[in-house]
């Protein structure tokens, strides 16, 4: 706390950093579809403080999302299989975009396409807005029949990226799966074909039991599993990924707050997303800001750019 | 809407009545002052990563002036297994009030026609029709005279109260829809409000769609978030693709909007 006369040290450091030539104020934003921006989330803090904003995947159709039940409490996590419902580009371009825009905050705008001409065009789409900073591909929502195979085959993954980084100016981000042989060789493939950023990673794919209906718990049968749960899962994936890619990574999985979100900066990620913790506190990711600023000043850096990736040695 | 907040609020009592069931006392002074019928709170009482997320409750009175307001739930799980053990004093993490607020009160009869649990959601609402006196019927039902939830409260908003139960240990012997036809049939009422039982639902809902009354659901779903974030409390919308989220477009719904299983 800042007296008179005494200088909040916290307050010196600098937070920014930089995401494929996209600069985010701070390291912290949500995952995709974990927080909405609307006047209810505006009561706990605003949205214009997170280091980046970004939207609930659309698809370039509505789609009315998987039947429920749709999630299930996991030890330390919870599965789920919302199936990725939306209005469509249309109605996501005309009502939801200039809302996110209007932030202050850079718009990663994330997409995901069901054929292979719906990444294009989508992609186009957006950019012809003018009102996205980055375009995330979601090539991996294990709840749809057409998420996973887009980043667990390279030749698939190699298709999509290069299509859509050959089609738009705006730098490419790749949302990857974490249920592959080795994630690294994933991550490579993805800066190969030319995609400027990585966010990893995407759920698990899990299931559970409901014991007394005797059936699966979840509508979909199967669903992503996230939260702490998978914590010690990602953070290797992004550490692995660092040591074999350029490109800077936005690392998520279980970022409960600092502590986490540090780790994940330590071992390689440049920036931090918080998913299912929004749902648990509402002040999940200012926390996890304040938290950041607060363990660089006692550490005696004067930029979060200064700890990332240095769990590496 | 009111702002909803997230707190750290104080666990003023406790008390179990009848077995199986808790009633908590809360003391937070912003959402005792601005919930209103058919609102709910999530509710975490544990720092713990199993329980993981915080359960939704509806608030089942709230007093403005004494800044507290009360939850019943139902103790079944981990998470209101942990609940009911909290003693008094104890922090819980609260966020609300959430979900839309009943705000129509011009029926000139109101039935309530719930079970269980069921009874906890809609205690508010009794409450509001008797400080506008309205006449509200509540028909509450349980397998069993000890299974009865909320009964004293009920009683205390309530114009009549009718209990059915299904071993007939008091009131009807039967089932409670029974108890809401005649009611209508004798012209008492024209809106009904139900939660706590499928067929419940289905009832009501086909009264709703033979123009009978104004048929009106509490609705649960696994929620994880109760703000629109995590979509996972969905509802199929009758009659159109799509679903509506009980966090946010309900938890109350007309009967007719919404499949009912």
């Amino acid at each position: 706390m800042a007296g008179a006369g005494i200088e909040d040290p916290g307050q010196q450091v600098d937070l920014s950093v930089d995401i494929a030539g996209v600069r985010f104020p701070n390291p912290v934003m949500p995952a995709s579809g974990t927080y909405e921006v609307d006047e209810i989330h505006d009561n706990f803090f605003s949205p214009s403080e997170l280091g980046a904003v970004i939207n609930k995947t659309i698809f370039l159709h509505p789609r009315p999302g998987n039947p429920p039940p749709r999630i299930w409490e996991t030890p330390c996590g919870m599965l789920n299989a919302i199936g990725i419902p939306c209005d469509g580009a249309e109605a996501f371009i005309r009502d939801r975009l200039p809302i996110l825009r209007r932030l202050g905050p850079p718009v990663v705008v994330s997409i995901a396409g069901e054929t292979m001409d719906e990444w294009i065009e989508l992609s186009e789409l957006i950019e012809s807005t003018g009102m996205a900073d980055l375009l995330e591909l979601n090539l991996s929502c294990p709840n749809l029949s057409e998420g996973i195979p887009w980043s667990t085959e390279e030749k698939t993954l190699e298709r999509v990226v290069s299509t859509v980084v050959g089609r738009v100016k705006l730098p490419v981000v790749a949302k990857l799966s974490p249920v592959v042989t080795d994630i690294a060789d994933m991550a490579r493939t993805a800066e190969a074909s030319g995609a400027a950023a990585l966010s990893m990673i995407n759920t698990y794919k899990g299931m559970a039991i409901d014991i007394k209906k005797k059936r699966p718990a979840l509508g979909n049968i199967t669903g992503g599993l996230s939260g702490p749960a998978i914590r010690p899962l990602a953070v290797w994936a992004v550490y692995s990924a660092y040591e074999t890619v350029k490109i800077p990574i936005i690392g998520m999985g279980g970022v409960d707050g600092p502590t986490a979100a540090i780790e994940f900066l330590l071992a390689g990620a440049s920036a931090v997303a918080v998913g299912m913790y929004n749902f648990i506190d509402p002040f999940a990711m200012k926390r996890t800001i304040e938290g950041i600023r607060t363990y660089l000043a006692e550490e005696g850096y004067s930029s979060v750019r200064e700890i990332i990736g240095l769990g590496h040695g | 809407m009111a702002a909803p907040v997230y707190r750290k609020a104080i666990l003023v009592s406790r008390k179990e009545s009848p077995k199986g069931y808790m009633h908590l006392v809360i003391r937070e002074e912003q959402i005792a002052q601005t919930a209103g019928p058919g609102q709910f709170v999530m509710v975490r009482g544990w720092h713990t990563g199993d329980p993981i997320l915080p359960r939704p409750f509806d608030i089942v009175l709230a007093d403005p002036l004494k800044g507290i307001f009360r939850l019943c739930i139902k103790v079944e799980g981990k998470g209101t297994r942990f609940l009911s053990t909290l003693k008094k004093g104890s922090g819980l993490y609260v966020t609300g009030p959430l979900g839309k607020s009943i705000t129509e009160f011009d029926s000139a009869g109101t039935a309530l026609l719930v079970r269980g649990a069921g009874a906890a959601a809609v205690v508010f609402l009794a409450e509001t029709l008797a400080k506008l006196k309205k006449p509200v019927y509540t028909v509450l039902s349980a397998s069993t005279k000890s299974r009865l939830v909320c009964r004293s409260l009920l009683e205390q908003f309530s114009t009549d109260v009718f209990i059915a139960t299904d071993d007939g240990t008091e009131g009807y012997s039967g089932n409670g829809t029974d108890l809401l036809d005649k009611l209508i049939e004798e012209g008492k009422v024209d809106t009904v409000y139900t939660c706590g039982a499928h067929r419940f639902a289905r009832h009501v809902k086909a009264l709703d769609l033979a123009g009978k009354v104004r048929g009106y659901l509490f609705l649960e779903g696994n929620m994880g978030c109760g703000m629109g974030d995590c979509h996972g409390c969905a509802v199929k919308k009758e009659g159109k693709d799509g679903y509506a989220l009980v966090c946010m477009d309900g938890p109350v719904f007309r009967s007719r909007d919404v499949v009912v299983e």
